[in-house]
């Protein structure tokens, strides 16, 4: 039998070599094949872990890789904390110091590597119960040796520095700081300062927290079983302990108000990295997820026959590559756009890559460029599923998200049902066409010719590493002499003496104001009260509940809220109350032991201000004065509180002269994610209090 | 239950087998193309590829980068794709594609449902048959693969080195210059270059083509004669090329015959006595490819010099001339190379950046190529690091290899990471077209992707002491140092 179908195939082969071949007729499809999606399987163990187990023997090679589950952190002043401490995981543990760690590992020819949230290993199936042992040893027993704590920081700071030369990372700071607002995790990229703030005890109390069992998952690929991989996972797991992982709400992204541009110097760059991006409100698994990948796979996520590929490389070869990309996160989703363009171009490819993004908000894709692009991410689809990982990524998503038991299944079904109508509503609904967010990094030389993208024709100026560049002009008065001229405003007076006589008859102050915040919905009344010399208290009302209070009568007081309940000040903040005396705590700096200096002056909100750096032996500050009319405009506070860095800004406005003093009618604060605006209600100088308020 | 079972063991030993083995079939065509199928049906997709024996080393001295610049132009169109069609063709049947060119080699694939396949030898037929390039193209490719340029050299910290290494290592040798070449070459290029490097290097005899994933062997054959033998053998391809390209006075200016003796509708069959005579004269006449030969350059003393680049942080590359890759020397000197710089045990990652604390990253890897090979060396210095304490660190190791024999544990240490390496190599079916192709092109047998480790497995630590002093010559090497543009 064998033999004739050996034979006949012969014969088919010859008789096709034979006959004559028009080239111009383009072969057709066969059959479809059948896209299976791999099975796997899920337990979950005593401590917490859920497990996903996923069968391929194709080779003899295993991988475990172990997620956690808590939410990033805010790390303010310590930016960088959580990948520090996922750079020193493998740095040594009670049981092996690095150099042993090192050697067991590549010794099995293993990888093993961790970040701030994982551990991954992968191994030859021979090799797994020692690549286990190490595994789990730097899962429980990771010790931060001081050593390497000091070796690895110092090489961050080297990698700092070369941030500074690398135009792809400055662009990737840029737009996490532009994307993310002050207060979300993603918003925060590691400088000098804050690298020099991070303390190994912060590493070790990071890893205690993170990495712990409960709520976390544990990703089974290759060449095991379900019960062998049971065995081992109560073997090298059961035994870790810890307490529950850390959920935060952070707050999602502010959307802003026409085009901005956002430049990042890199002298002698050839080319300019361009990123247009702005925030996408959407969490994994979203019922919109499909359809708008499919707009974005057409504007610039697919491969040659994407439109700003078309147009930007192939069309006018601008670039080597432009591509969009759709990064849907539970951490905080966002799209970018872009690529890198020569100098020559910079603003021509902008102008075409926001001529994409507005277009395809503006009709209707043709039925052919839908049919490709379906087909190609189904093509996609299909041959992701070559890599044992990606049904295991599959199985994770579903679990961590919650999906549809059938969502991968249905994913190509549901993919081939999108529709025109659907790609523009989505296009529509999710990009901000003209509410942009243009990031260069570049060479100076193209900065002028991008004014024209920005609404307001304002260049934002970033450095490397994201920051907004303050420039900051040498003052040309000094610090005791601003000091007069502010006092001098605020009471209205024309001489020092006139201040000193005004302030001798000043008592008492009592103010009220309402804040709203479009973050809660109810309205907070402020109530602050001050009594010479040196008594003060502020509360914090709320639907008629007490939320925050604090007092001091000029020696002791107490602090209380909702959350911890009343507690005396600290000495320490006794001492720093006693520093910041009177109503204008400004005139008693020379005696108080304040240490202020005058920065210079810089722009706030188009306006010169004198800005002055003060520091009361533990919070810094800064108190920002108008140039024009010396008033006190804004007031900076930053404090650390259990390795936390908690910023509050207040932003005055709208002065009122009361009883010949000026008192703000507006306030705005800021205190971390949370923005308030403030109206004063009441103002009453020299009016009666009660000496409990301040007990 | 027993049956069950039985199967269940069955299963466990085939796949067994198929992992230690990848099984394949070869052969060649009539006119030459060498032909590599491998059958796996994991996953319904497959990987059609073709390796020309053309690259940067193959190009005239003043028109580097033309290899590259080609790779570009080849996804223009054909006689029967339109200009952008080439990509779209792919991308519309659920495919993926693309192309890279080394010194050596130049290669194009696609990855597709594997229900396309006959699409994908389509394809890639035509671009070897007849491929076509119009001005738009070219000028738009040029502008592009400067940009490339741009972004993957000028605009990199210390991507220069490679390109300053290579021409000091290889003065009179063509690998003197990279495959991105030089972009005043491109522009120079006249229609003729075109013309002569397509009807030199895109001939059957010096392409491999390379299929692997869910294939019928047998269908794949029928189609592989359908598309591909009925290429014209030797000149006769470039024969019918000017057939197609030329009009009937360039034609007969060349061959002394009018173009209407030939059959347009199947010319390699043309009924005319005289076509028919001349397509066999043409086809007889072999395609000649005079390659460079393997060559002694090296450096005869220490070559030191100073490169200011925009970066931060002091680099320094330290580069030895090692033997080409396919001599038994470099297996050896591959094994060094672990030593040293595999994994974060490895002697130059332990000793010049934890224990010294000089450089920021530090790093060896073995450069092997088809005519030559280099060791390299580097170090991103730290900023307050002594650029010769770094030099002496690095010498340091240097000579501890030569000195003493490795310790039998890191031996069997890197013997565990080849094996694991092997393995892993395999995982994808592009991944194994594309080392069944390399393997038969630069190793002389497909065989190879299966019996790769024995290369390693015959070394000895005595061998690695000896290549290590054999070829780590510090007094004939290079060394660049990269300091910040001021």
């Amino acid at each position: 039998m064998k033999n004739i179908a050996l034979i006949i195939g012969t014969f088919a082969l010859a008789l096709i070599g034979n006959a004559q071949l028009d080239r111009s007729v383009r072969p057709t499809a066969g059959e479809a094949p059948k896209i299976n999606i791999g099975d796997y399987h899920t337990f979950t163990t005593d401590n917490g872990i859920t497990v996903i187990v996923s069968e391929n023997h194709k080779i003899p090679k295993i991988s475990f890789d172990l997620v956690m589950g808590s939410d990033p952190m805010i790390e303010g002043n310590k930016a960088g904390l959580a990948n520090f401490a996922g750079e020193m995981i493998m740095s040594g543990t009670n049981n092996r110091s690095k150099d042993v760690l090192d050697n067991e590992v590549d010794y099995i020819g293993a990888t093993l590597n961790a970040d701030q949230n994982s551990i991954f290993l992968s191994c030859l199936t021979k090799h797994l119960d020692k690549g286990l042992t190490l595994m789990s040893d730097i899962m429980m027993n990771a010790n931060f040796p001081e050593s390497e704590f000091t070796r690895i920081k110092s090489q961050n700071e080297s990698n700092l520095l070369s941030t500074k030369s690398d135009a792809g990372s400055m662009a990737q700071n840029a737009v996490a700081k532009t994307v993310f607002p002050a207060g979300h995790p993603n918003h925060e990229v590691m400088t000098e300062i804050t690298l020099g703030n991070i303390t190994r005890e912060d590493l070790i109390s990071y890893y205690k927290q993170h990495f712990t069992p409960k709520g976390s998952y544990l990703v089974i690929v290759g060449d095991i079983n379900k019960e062998k991989a049971k065995l081992l996972v109560d073997k090298y797991f059961s035994s870790w302990t810890g307490g529950a992982p850390v959920k935060r709400e952070h707050q999602m992204v502010a959307k802003n108000t026409g085009n901005r541009v956002i430049f990042v110097k890199k002298p002698g760059a050839v080319q300019s990295v361009i990123q247009v991006a702005f925030p996408v409100n959407m969490m994994p698994g979203d019922v919109n997820q499909i359809p708008l990948s499919v707009s974005n796979q057409i504007l610039g996520g697919g491969g040659f026959g994407s439109r700003m590929m078309q147009n930007l490389r192939e069309d006018k070869a601008y670039t080597y590559g432009a591509y969009s990309r759709l990064n849907i996160n539970e951490d905080g989703s966002y799209f970018s756009a872009g690529g890198n363009f020569r100098n020559e171009v910079t603003d021509s490819a902008i102008t075409q890559l926001l001529y994409e993004i507005e277009r395809i908000g503006e009709g209707e894709i043709s039925l052919e460029e839908l049919a490709l692009t379906k087909s190609s991410m189904a093509g996609g689809f299909a041959r992701s599923l070559e890599s044992p990982q990606t049904v295991a990524k599959f199985a994770l998503n579903q679990k961590k998200y919650k999906l549809d038991d059938d969502y991968y299944q249905d994913y190509l079904k549901n993919l081939s049902n999108i529709n025109q109508e659907d790609v523009l509503t989505m296009s529509q609904q999710y990009f901000p066409a003209k509410n942009l967010n243009i990031i260069v990094v570049g060479n100076e030389e193209v900065l002028e010719r991008l004014r024209k993208f920005d609404a307001d024709g304002k260049i934002e100026m970033l450095d490397a590493f994201g920051d907004i560049i303050v420039e900051t002009k040498k003052a040309d008065i000094t610090k005791e002499q601003l000091i007069e001229k502010y006092m001098m405003a605020v009471t209205n007076s024309s001489s020092m003496s006139e201040v000193g006589k005004k302030l001798k008859k000043l008592k008492t102050v009592n103010e009220t104001m309402t804040l709203t915040s479009p973050q809660i919905p109810i309205a907070l009344t402020l109530t602050k009260v001050y009594s010479t010399p040196n008594k003060a208290s502020f509360k914090i009302e709320g639907q008629g509940m007490v939320m925050q209070r604090e007092v001091f009568d000029g020696q002791k007081g107490s602090k209380a809220d909702m959350q911890s309940g009343k507690k005396d000040l600290t000495a320490e903040e006794l001492d720093q109350k006693k520093k910041s005396i009177g109503y204008f705590p400004e005139i008693n700096y020379k005696t108080s032991g304040m240490t202020y200096e005058l920065v210079g002056i810089e722009m706030l909100d188009g306006k010169e201000v004198y800005v002055v750096k003060t520091n009361d032996g533990k919070d810094e500050g800064y108190d920002y004065y108008d140039k024009t009319t010396f008033m006190k405009v804004k007031s900076t506070n930053i404090s650390t509180k259990d390795g936390e860095v908690q910023e509050i800004s207040q932003l005055y406005g709208d002065f009122k002269n009361v009883n010949g003093f000026n008192f703000p009618q507006k306030m705005t604060l800021i205190a971390g994610p949370m923005t308030f605006s403030g109206k004063t209600d009441t103002v009453v100088v020299n009016g009666k209090v009660d000496p409990a308020t301040f007990q | 239950m027993k049956k069950i079972l039985l199967a269940g063991i069955v299963g466990v030993s085939l796949s067994l087998s198929a992992q230690q083995k990848v099984e394949y079939v070869e052969y060649n065509l009539p006119n030459g193309i060498h032909v590599i199928l491998h059958e796996e049906h994991s996953t319904p997709i497959v990987a059609v590829s073709i390796l020309y024996h053309v690259g940067s080393k193959n190009e005239k001295p003043d028109r580097t980068g033309f290899a590259h610049f080609f790779e570009h132009l080849l996804f223009e169109g054909t006689t029967n794709i339109g200009r952008g069609e080439y990509s779209e063709l792919v991308e519309k049947n659920g495919g993926t594609l693309n192309a890279n060119t080394s010194h050596d080699r130049t290669f194009y694939y696609e990855i597709l449902p594997s229900n396309q396949l006959e699409l994908g030898l389509w394809l890639e037929s035509e671009r070897l048959l007849h491929a076509k390039v119009e001005t738009t193209g070219i000028e738009t490719q040029r502008a592009v693969v400067k940009e490339e340029k741009r972004q993957r050299i000028d605009n990199q910290p210390y991507a220069t080195f490679i390109g300053e290494t290579f021409q000091r290592m290889f003065p009179t040798h063509p690998y003197n210059w990279q495959p991105i070449g030089s972009m005043e070459h491109l522009d120079a290029a006249q229609e003729a270059d075109y013309v002569g490097f397509y009807h030199t290097y895109y001939v059957p005899s010096n392409a491999t083509l390379s299929i692997a994933g869910d294939i019928d062997i047998s269908k794949t054959k029928a189609w592989i004669e359908k598309y591909f033998a009925s290429i014209p053998k030797g000149q006769a391809i470039n024969l019918y090329r000017d057939f197609e390209n030329f009009t009937d006075a360039e034609f007969m200016n060349k061959y002394g015959m009018e173009k209407s003796v030939f059959d347009a509708k199947d010319f390699m069959n043309s009924k005319n006595p005289q076509a028919k005579k001349t397509i066999e004269k043409y086809a007889a006449m072999p395609t000649k490819i005079e390659r460079p030969v393997k060559t002694n350059d090296r450096p005869t003393k220490v070559i030191k010099d100073t490169i200011y680049d925009n970066i931060q942080l002091p680099g320094l590359f330290i580069s030895y001339r090692f033997p080409d890759q396919s001599s038994p020397d470099f297996y050896a000197l591959e094994m060094l190379n672990e030593v040293l710089s595999g994994g974060s045990s490895s002697r130059i990652n332990k000793q010049i950046v934890e224990k010294k604390q000089l450089a920021n990253a530090a790093f060896s890897f073995a450069y092997g190529l088809e005519d030559a090979g280099m060791g390299i060396f580097g170090a991103i210095v730290k900023p307050d690091a002594d650029l010769n304490a770094v030099q002496a660190a690095l010498d340091e190791e240097i000579e501890r290899v030569k000195r003493e024999l490795i310790t039998q544990e890191e031996f069997e240490k890197i013997q565990n990471q080849f094996e694991n390496q092997f393995i892993s190599q395999n995982s994808t079916i592009a991944g194994i077209a594309e080392n069944l192709a390399d393997s038969y092109v630069y190793f002389g047998s497909a065989e190879r992707v299966n019996t790769i480790l024995d290369n390693y497995r015959r070394i000895t630590r005595e061998d690695i002491q000896r290549v290590a002093n054999k070829y780590l010559t510090q007094d004939q090497r290079i060394i660049l140092v990269y300091l910040p543009k001021i």
